[in-house]
């Protein structure tokens, strides 16, 4: 019978509360084969998938549960030698080069593994004359895995997972999502950390178009192939621009816009119970990405951390990850977002918290934050 | 709301709709069929191409029924090239589907000419005819202008072009004259000349090339041999029955009039210092405007609710740049002003007052925030 292994990678690590992380995980991956016809079922180690009848879109869907390390679509047979040999003298590989890797959790099957792996392999040598045995760079390896639950499973190759912990095991946070290449990747890479993310978009209507709200939620939607459902948060952020841009000292406009915009953000996260903020910032990519703007941008917060993940990468590395997880195509669509509204010619490269509260002291925040609020649009988006 | 953006497209009129749904559910037969309701299909569908060319004024040539202008500009060019040394004319301020295909045929190592523009808008007369020889094959010009709404002399390109390049073909883009201007292929001695019907309150996705002598042209598609081999596929009769419909329907004299009150109103209202109105010579129909110190798209969305209007070009309205402008000679950050209105007939006064007035006020109320 065919089944798929998947293996559970950092969780080794996990002592006491290991149990708690593998039901979310087993819950997680219940959610992503929403529709489809499988079982599934909890070993020791492992958690095996049988019983399905669309094997790709299955295989499709589980490489990206986060939590998962690799999966192998394996025959399973019964831990005899009878069995294991039997279906072992059915594999041809023609001319190639093999080896047998023999796995054996469960020791009471008596034979060495090594022991077990040669004998293997003489049977596949016997079945297929032309083929010969290379250890150490086979173009065939066949894994044989005897496992607790009686059964032996058999395969050919692993397929790489996404890793990282299992979504919503680390605690929910708030994207800011701009619709650039960065906050997609950033919301990704927080994602695998376990973390279920809610997004909040600035728009500055009609400075920035409908296509570039549209666009930040095909985004979101593009994101969903990962964490199945976003809660996206639109502010309209047209007065503060404004205010700012009438009142303000023109090189702090992003400055304060930033500072404000993390205000906005900390009261959807508290309302929603969320337990940090997630940008895509990247040391030194733009003005308002120094260490010195990221010191006032955080100065504006009470409470909450910014989880940067992005901020030791470069933009070839961000641009990488984009292309993988699909989100490239979309953020390079040339609609403008809010931030290069009203850009100033010259902004300031290192600002000072007292400067920029000087600077904020001009406009009445609180008034312009229960503003944005008020306008607050929320959009559910799920996979398609 | 306002809908001033009728260069981008146009309303369907009845008679053209009524035209398509008898062509789409009740008269549906294929034209190239061999039974009765088939043939007369084919009868309607020349009886069409007859009637287009008649509103055209031309006495001789076919017509070629396309999926639009850019298809029909496609043919026009791509089907004229030939082997060997010859030299390609464009003027510079094309619409892109004559404009990417010329910039195309340099990279295939044919030997392009782009002729500038005036100030005015017009192509530079002069420029053309030192471009002009007899390796020249092929001349494109447009009629009107669908940025600028500038008209191209198109009696003097002939002449210039019978003149001076006698082994020519002359091609003219007439998407913004055709049902807009009153004029008569006769007198002009074009060999190619495209037309698209949206622009005249026809269905969208259908177009078409009158060709002088189609012996000169090589055919783009291969197929069933439809439109005199040029242009292989069952024909979309419903949209061309509705096209030449709503050509026939057209007054082309009574609108013309019409048009150049609208929009005589409409600039004595918008008039304004900082207000540009863009080239000479326009066609009352279409008006390009700059606005200093403000995005042309920021104002475009601002007056939405209100007024729609245009940026030029709905088919480059993603970019950034503008070819037609930057051809006239201004700079990035007048482009960036750039808003184009387009009137229809069917606008009263009142409509094109008000529209101005608005489109003056957004301009104020985003200039005071912006500055």
């Amino acid at each position: 019978m065919k089944s798929i292994l998947l293996r559970m990678g950092e969780l080794y690590l996990k002592g006491e509360n290991r149990g708690m992380f593998e039901s979310i995980l087993v819950f997680n991956i219940r959610k992503k084969l929403e529709g489809l016809k499988y079982k599934l079922q909890k070993t020791r180690g492992r958690i095996l998938v049988t019983d399905f009848d669309r094997e790709q879109e299955v295989v499709e869907r589980l490489s990206k549960v986060f939590g998962l390390v690799s999966l192998s679509v394996a025959e399973e047979v019964d831990v005899t030698v009878e069995a294991i040999g039997d279906y072992v003298s059915r594999i041809k590989i023609g001319d190639k080069t093999f080896k047998v890797d023999v796995n054996r959790a469960d020791k009471r099957f008596a034979i060495p593994s090594m022991q077990f792996a040669a004998d293997l392999g003489e049977i596949v040598l016997r079945c297929n004359p032309n083929a010969s045995v290379d250890l150490y760079q086979p173009q065939v390896t066949i894994f044989v895995d005897i496992r607790n639950n009686g059964k032996a499973y058999i395969f050919d190759k692993s397929i790489k997972c996404q890793g990282g912990l299992p979504l919503s095991s680390s605690g929910k946070a708030l994207l800011l999502l701009s619709g650039g290449i960065d906050s997609p990747v950033a919301g990704y890479m927080m994602s695998k950390r376990g973390l279920k993310l809610q997004a909040v978009h600035f728009y500055s209507y009609p400075y920035t178009s409908q296509q570039a709200k549209q666009k930040v939620i095909t985004l979101a939607e593009e994101l969903c192939e990962y964490v199945d459902d976003i809660k996206l948060h639109c502010i309209s952020f047209t007065k503060v621009q404004e205010e700012i841009h009438a009142k303000c000292a023109p090189e702090f406009m992003i400055t304060i816009m930033r500072r404000i915009m993390m205000r906005v953000a900390e009261i959807i996260a508290k309302r929603e119970g969320l337990g940090a903020i997630v940008t895509g910032e990247s040391l030194g990519q733009v003005a308002s990405q120094t260490m010195q703007s990221m010191t006032v941008t955080q100065d504006a917060l009470n409470l909450l951390p910014i989880f940067r993940p992005c901020i030791g990468m470069d933009k070839e590395e961000i641009v990488k990850i984009a292309k993988d997880i699909n989100t490239f195509e979309t953020s390079i669509l040339p609609y403008e977002d809010c931030c290069t509204v009203f850009l100033p010619k010259n902004p300031v490269i290192k600002p000072k918290v007292d400067k920029a509260r000087a600077e904020e002291e001009k406009l009445d925040v609180a008034a312009l934050v229960d503003e944005c609020m008020a306008g607050e649009e929320i959009i559910t988006i799920k996979k398609q | 709301m306002i809908y001033l953006d009728n260069a981008a497209t146009t309303k369907m009129c009845e008679q053209a709709l009524k035209e398509y749904e008898y062509y789409a559910c009740s008269n549906f037969y294929n034209p190239s069929a061999i039974y009765q309701p088939a043939i007369d299909v084919s009868l309607a569908l020349n009886a069409a191409r007859g009637q287009i060319k008649k509103c055209l004024g031309a006495n001789k040539g076919d017509i070629i029924f396309t999926s639009g202008a850019t298809e029909a500009n496609n043919l026009a060019i791509r089907g004229s090239l030939r082997q060997g040394k010859w030299e390609y004319v464009f003027s510079a301020g094309e619409h892109a589907s004559v404009f990417n295909l010329a910039n195309a045929l340099k990279h295939e190592d044919k030997v392009v000419h782009f002729v500038k523009l005036s100030k005015s808008g017009e192509i530079d007369y002069d420029a053309l005819q030192s471009m002009l020889n007899d390796k020249t094959r092929l001349v494109s010009v447009m009629f009107v202008n669908n940025v600028t709404g500038v008209i191209n002399d198109i009696a003097r390109v002939s002449q210039i072009v019978r003149r001076h390049a006698p082994n020519a073909l002359l091609h003219v883009d007439g998407v913004q004259a055709v049902c807009k201007l009153p004029f008569n292929l006769q007198e002009f001695d074009v060999d190619l000349f495209s037309l698209s019907g949206h622009k005249f309150h026809a269905a969208k996705g259908v177009g078409a090339l009158y060709v002088k002598n189609n012996a000169a042209l090589k055919n783009l598609v291969y197929g069933g041999g439809q439109e005199f081999g040029l242009r292989s596929g069952t024909e979309n009769v419903p949209a061309i029955m509705s096209m030449a419909k709503a050509m026939q329907a057209q007054n082309i004299e009574q609108n013309y009039q019409i048009a150049s009150q609208l929009k005589q109103a409409f600039l004595q209202h918008i008039k304004d210092e900082r207000i540009t109105v863009v080239g000479q010579n326009t066609s009352p129909y279409i008006c390009m405007l700059l606005f200093d110190g403000v995005n042309g798209e920021t104002l475009t969305r601002a007056l939405e609710k209100s007024v729609i209007v245009g940026r030029g070009s709905a088919c480059s309205a993603k970019k950034a740049g503008n070819h037609v402008l930057e051809a006239m000679g201004f700079n990035v950050q007048q482009i960036k002003g750039a808003i184009r209105v387009s009137f229809d007939a069917s606008l009263s006064n009142a409509d094109v007052v008000s529209a101005a007035e608005t489109i003056k006020q957004t301009y104020y109320q985003l200039w005071e925030k912006l500055k």
